[in-house]
């Protein structure tokens, strides 16, 4: 099994063992070992639900500095539409990707374009899709159908995200202008931990290679001071980004964007996974489009960003008064449509099962099944596991002995 | 070995919507866990969870007993309740006898037997007025 890079990572001096992550995790990804946290990479989809939980700053992001920009002749950077909604009410957002270029960067590139090319695919693609299509740009969304909910694959929508469209678009431009492909170095912006994954993850697609993902919260201070620096003196340019792009920072967002009448708009993993428990049942066969997103309140609900998510959305909602609205993307050509739409983007290798041979998986269900009959079934987790259900799943596995559970009958 | 077998049973209880759903979310994980394949699940998922709904709609409240084969799964709904009186007509699809405050909760369609027996191999249905109805189905791989 290939492994599968992680973003989330765990401070080990920092962690207390209060076991308040283990928990708190949807997956039950995290056990208590030693009186430290242990995040179960296979189970751990980089929602970032303990980064948020954590009192101690035990779990941490495996994040990219500012200063990687350095080591590329060209510096291009993508930053996520969240980042118009973050300085507690309107603020230009020209004014913004002024104070984002200030940081040393070559070009600021405005994703709202790549977000209308997308919603166009999908619109065309969901007719070749399963109802309902499930939206497929929440990274951490994305595994948990790869860990959880395989039977699910042939829903998720086949078509890039905004972020590898836009770094498709912008190598593409640089190609034409003689840069080799080393020459450029592209940044994205990110709200959220699963986005350092996912990039990391697909860092060897050349086509629509990013280099690197920055946190929204690392560069925060440097841009709130450009921007308090400038805003009384700015004067107003018209900012040509498209609006239907800008929603894609908020739950219901895309949907909006592309004039959808029946669809579920879902946030915060536990949600998502009701959902997806009701579409595996064949609920909601008559919902055109469901819209997932692992943060509350949608993109916004990021880990790395500063603002309040719902006052975060009101300034995404209320953009549209100043924007220069303008959908720029009028007809979708095939072509088009065919590169940004991708065969699968669905990673396979999670498994679950037991053991690789039926008998053996029988054998060990059974244990497990005695295991779970034996357990107070309160899920106290002073084993250090989250629930007698998953204790015993530990056990069977190898990765606990039940002499850890101190009211075993 | 052929023999080797899985048995999960479950209570289903009357009128229970917000569990309603737990049982075939449990048989979808056992699933998982011994190595069935994605497609197999699928329809077992939607058989299990129509099954359990029309138990927890219709009925005071019954028995599911999934057996999990390497080869086949074999689910078994036995409930107390009404029972059915013209079973070809509750197959027919569209037709329902859900009370209101089912479907006011988006149930009662009228598919649920005749999407349980898409989703089947084989599929049994035996009623007695005003005693039982049992269901069983086999999803064979």
């Amino acid at each position: 099994m290939k492994e599968i890079y992680h973003s989330v990572k765990l401070v080990e001096e920092n962690c207390i063992g209060c076991s308040r992550c283990m928990t708190k995790c949807p997956m039950e990804a995290i056990r208590l070992k030693n009186s430290k946290a242990v995040i179960y990479e296979e189970k751990c989809i980089d929602c970032g639900e303990c980064i948020k939980v954590c009192q101690h700053n035990a779990h941490k992001a495996d994040l990219d500095d500012i200063e990687a920009i350095k080591d590329f002749k060209v510096k291009v950077v993508i930053p996520s539409v969240t980042i118009y909604t973050q300085f507690g009410s309107y603020i230009n957002p020209s004014l913004i990707n002024e104070a984002v270029k200030s940081l040393g960067f070559d070009e600021v590139y405005d994703i709202t374009y790549a977000c209308d090319i997308v919603s166009e695919i999908i619109k065309k693609e969901i007719e070749n899709t399963p109802k309902p299509v499930i939206g497929s740009f929440c990274p951490a969304v994305v595994r948990l159908i790869e860990v959880n909910y395989p039977t699910l694959i042939e829903h998720v929508i086949k078509v890039l995200t905004p972020i590898e469209v836009a770094a498709s678009l912008i190598r593409e431009k640089y190609a034409k202008l003689n840069y080799k492909p080393e020459d450029v170095g592209i940044f994205y912006i990110t709200p959220c931990v699963s986005w350092i994954t996912k990039v990391k993850n697909t860092a060897l697609n050349r086509k629509s290679q990013i280099n690197g993902a920055i946190p929204m919260s690392d560069i925060y201070p440097s841009l709130l001071k450009y921007v308090n620096k400038n805003k009384s003196s700015y004067t107003e340019k018209s900012t040509n980004m498209s609006y239907t792009g800008v929603l894609w920072a908020v739950s219901g967002g895309q949907c909006r964007s592309m004039e959808m009448d029946e669809f579920i708009s879902v946030d915060g993993t536990k949600n998502v996974i009701k959902v997806l428990n009701d579409i595996e049942n064949g609920k909601f066969s008559d919902v055109k489009y469901v819209e997932p997103y692992a943060c509350d309140g949608g993109c916004v609900g990021g880990v790395l960003l500063v603002e309040n998510p719902y006052n975060a959305k009101r300034i995404a909602l209320n953009l549209n008064e100043h924007i220069n609205f303008e959908y720029r993307f009028g007809g979708l050509s095939d072509g088009l449509k065919n590169k940004f739409t991708v065969e699968n983007n669905i990673n396979k290798n999670y498994d679950i099962k037991l053991a690789d041979d039926f008998e053996s998986a029988v054998k060990k269900m059974k244990y497990m099944n005695n295991i779970i009959n034996s357990l107070p079934g309160n899920d106290c987790g002073q084993c250090g596991s989250p629930s007698c259900r998953a204790f015993a799943e530990d056990v069977v596995k190898g990765l606990s002995s039940l002499n850890e559970c101190k009211f075993i009958r | 070995m052929r023999d080797e077998f899985i048995k999960l049973n479950y209570e289903i209880k009357s009128r229970d919507f917000i569990n309603g759903g737990e049982a075939s979310s449990c048989v979808k994980k056992a699933l998982m866990q011994l190595g069935i394949k994605s497609a197999i699940i699928k329809r077992v998922c939607v058989a299990c969870y129509e099954a359990e709904m029309n138990v927890v709609i219709h009925t005071l409240g019954g028995n599911m007993e999934v057996i999990i084969y390497n080869n086949k799964v074999e689910i078994t709904m036995k409930d107390q309740g009404p029972g059915i009186g013209d079973i070809d007509l509750a197959m027919t699809e569209g037709y329902s006898t859900a009370p209101d405050e089912a479907r006011e909760m988006g149930f009662g369609g009228g598919m649920g037997l005749p999407n349980i027996r898409k989703s089947s191999d084989e599929f049994y249905i035996n009623s007695v007025l005003g005693e039982y109805t049992l269901v069983k189905i086999i999803i064979n791989y």
